[in-house]
């Protein structure tokens, strides 16, 4: 074995390695603690001592209470709204950016996308001190005269969740929607002008059909950050704004009903791959022609 | 105002990108029903005029009348005008129908009107059983249709085509040139056609106007361009031509005498009085096409008026015509070819013949150096 085999055999021993320990990774973090989670949701609880044997009644459990599918019902309603209303918000946003030219483009982006550099929890209780009491939307409308004294429609309930889910994933549905935005070629727009359509018109009828595969990415985006989130509803939903994530949350702190917990986590995920599915399955729709 | 049969004027119009100056006054007249090619290498700024008239982009200076009204500040969606694009620019979204469609709809149309309407356009470009599929599932020839029956379908006084076979193979191109031109025929709108394919322009336009780096070279037919070149680069510009430099004799009638390395040339100006007018000793090319130009031995007489002892160079075999390269006896730095008509035989020439180069005046141009 020459000096040159040596070292081509070395380096193709590091390239198994490489290409093992990039399938073993995400294997052992992802795959494996989902696989311990539907385990466990099989097993049963008998005075905080976990039983390993294998049962469904945790699903029956979420099937027949009535205290569970309510909120599971509501908190999909609840992020399905923050979706609409991201997307209500960035739609506008990522249009303006497609029309900026050269630098400034780049600024705005790296602008939009600072908040995802800064804690979450930071921003839950930046949010939150604007929508409290004497919080700077209480104040403005205060001062324009619109209510009398400071509302606490805001904060501590599923309104204050929804504004607060709203404002912090908003850049996650500019980026999908000014992405599908930047692959409308400029002739389909020039073509529409050319055949009479006004400015609104070829939006209408050109730009916005083709930017839904946008739309449906940033909406599935945005749906599976609010429904896996349980920090924000904990911070600022108080007693009213209980939400999936928060029973969850409760079901492995203070419940310590770890088996139940794991069959709400996998009912949760569940409910994202059939979000995601559905988003890429509206995007292939779209695109396929 | 407006001259009669004329549709389109452009006066003086400029037009620059970033201090470069892409045109240079251009004036152009478009008449009512013609079909029209711009003519141009890369850059010469054809489809900057197509821009223009399209309303896509607005000029520097100068104006473009339609019926001898302004409409230079008259938006592009207001223009009676539409455009056949070069990628074809049809809408993945909507099925070839709802493409051809298109402008109707958004002029507010009635629905049983646009129906009519899309139908007889599909139809006009043979697409009728296509109506229902999408872009994505047609060939680029059948887009390429769809596209032309979308522009017709609006009645627009002008059908803007802007390189619109470019992305075609050569026989696909070769049979959208012949369809092009019969349904031109039938709807008798007028096209402005853009190319940098000479022989595309000669196959249909009724006059082609020639332009480069920013300015038009000449505005004529086909033949005329072709025969009667204005300048050196019209000459240079369509397919194979023999320039021979020289100075400017004196004018007898129709013909004017050339002074050249290879001897005295004489040559028509029939149809061209500027010529006849310049200057004697001014400096000119005289041009001849290969297919004008007779091949005899090098002790023949015959009877047309320009001789020129030239030993033959190359001979390339070009299926229906031979071309054969010579150089001049009297001045070996001139490469003049002729065109034979091929035979299964073989050529009458070879290399290395002696032989006398002959041609007419009538087929011998004068072009100002």
């Amino acid at each position: 074995m020459s000096a040159r085999d040596v070292i081509v055999g070395r380096s193709r021993a590091a390239a198994l390695f490489a290409t093992v320990a990039a399938y073993c990774v995400p294997l052992g973090f992802i795959l494996a603690p989902l696989a311990l989670f539907l385990t466990y949701s099989f097993f049963s609880v008998d005075h905080g001592n976990i039983v390993f044997s294998p049962t469904i009644a945790n699903y029956v459990r979420f099937f027949t209470d009535p205290v569970f599918q309510p909120i599971f019902w509501r908190t999909c309603l609840l992020c399905l709204s923050v979706a609409v209303l991201c997307v209500l918000f960035a739609y506008p946003v990522a249009l303006f950016l497609t029309g900026l030219k050269g630098r400034w483009r780049h600024v705005v982006l790296v602008l939009l996308l600072v908040p995802l550099l800064m804690s979450y929890v930071i921003k839950i209780y930046a949010v939150r001190s604007i929508l409290g009491g004497n919080g700077l939307l209480n104040r403005t409308l205060l001062a324009l005269g619109i209510i009398h004294e400071p509302s606490m429609l805001f904060v501590f309930n599923l309104n204050a969740v929804l504004l607060t889910l709203t404002v912090l994933l908003i850049p996650f549905a500019i980026l999908p929607i000014f992405l599908s935005l930047e692959t409308i070629p400029k002739a389909l727009r020039h073509a529409s002008a050319d055949l009479g359509a006004s400015d609104l018109q070829t939006f209408l009828r050109v730009v916005l059909p083709l930017s839904l595969p946008g739309v449906a990415s940033a909406m599935s985006f945005v749906f599976v950050l609010a429904i896996g989130d349980f920090l924000t509803p904990q911070m600022v939903g108080g007693q009213s704004g209980f939400t999936f994530g928060r029973i969850i949350y409760s079901q492995f702190g203070t419940a310590f009903n770890w088996p139940f917990g794991a069959a709400l986590s996998v009912i949760l995920a569940a409910t994202v791959i059939c979000a995601i599915a559905l988003g890429s399955l509206a995007e292939r729709r779209r695109t396929a022609r | 105002m407006a001259e009669p049969g004329v549709l389109l004027t452009l006066r003086s119009v400029t037009k620059s990108y970033g201090g470069t100056a892409i045109l240079h006054g251009v004036d152009l007249d478009v008449r009512d029903g013609e079909f029209i090619t711009i003519l141009g290498p890369s850059g010469s700024g054809k489809t900057t005029i197509l821009r223009l008239i399209g309303g896509f982009t607005a000029p520097a200076g100068g104006e473009i009348r339609l019926d001898g009204q302004d409409i230079t500040g008259v938006p592009i969606n207001r223009r009676p005008f539409n455009t056949v694009f070069q990628d074809y620019a049809l809408f993945p979204h909507l099925t070839v129908e709802a493409n051809v469609a298109y402008g109707l709809v958004v002029r507010g149309t009635p629905r049983a009107e646009v129906t009519k309407r899309v139908a007889d356009a599909l139809e006009l470009v043979s697409l009728g059983p296509f109506g229902k599929r999408y872009p994505a599932q047609l060939s680029g020839g059948q887009r390429q249709r769809v596209a032309l029956a979308r522009a017709i379908v609006c009645r627009p006084r002008l059908i803007l085509l802007d390189e619109p076979l470019a992305a075609l193979d050569v026989a696909l191109r070769h049979q959208m040139q012949v369809f092009l031109k019969s349904v031109q025929a039938e709807i008798r709108t007028t096209f402005l056609f853009v190319t940098h394919d000479q022989e595309e322009a000669i196959a249909m336009a009724d006059r082609i106007c020639v332009m480069n780096a920013g300015r038009i070279q000449q505005i004529g037919s086909p033949h005329e361009v072709y025969y009667r070149p204005s300048c050196e680069f019209v000459a240079t510009f369509f397919g194979d031509n023999n320039l021979i430099p020289g100075m400017l004799g004196p004018t007898s009638g129709h013909r004017r005498s050339i002074e050249t390395s290879l001897g005295t040339l004489l040559c028509s100006i029939k149809g061209q009085p500027a010529l006849a007018e310049a200057p004697v000793g001014s400096r000119a090319f005289a041009t001849c096409r290969p297919e004008a130009i007779t091949i005899g031995p090098a002790s023949g007489a015959g009877a047309a008026e320009n001789r020129i002892a030239a030993t033959i160079d190359q001979v390339a075999f070009g299926g229906a015509s031979t071309m054969a390269f010579a150089k001049a006896a009297k001045d070996p730095s001139i490469a003049l070819r002729a065109s034979l008509q091929s035979r299964p035989e073989g050529s009458a020439v070879s290399a290395g013949d002696a032989v006398t180069l002959s041609f007419r005046a009538e087929d011998c141009r004068l072009v100002p150096a």
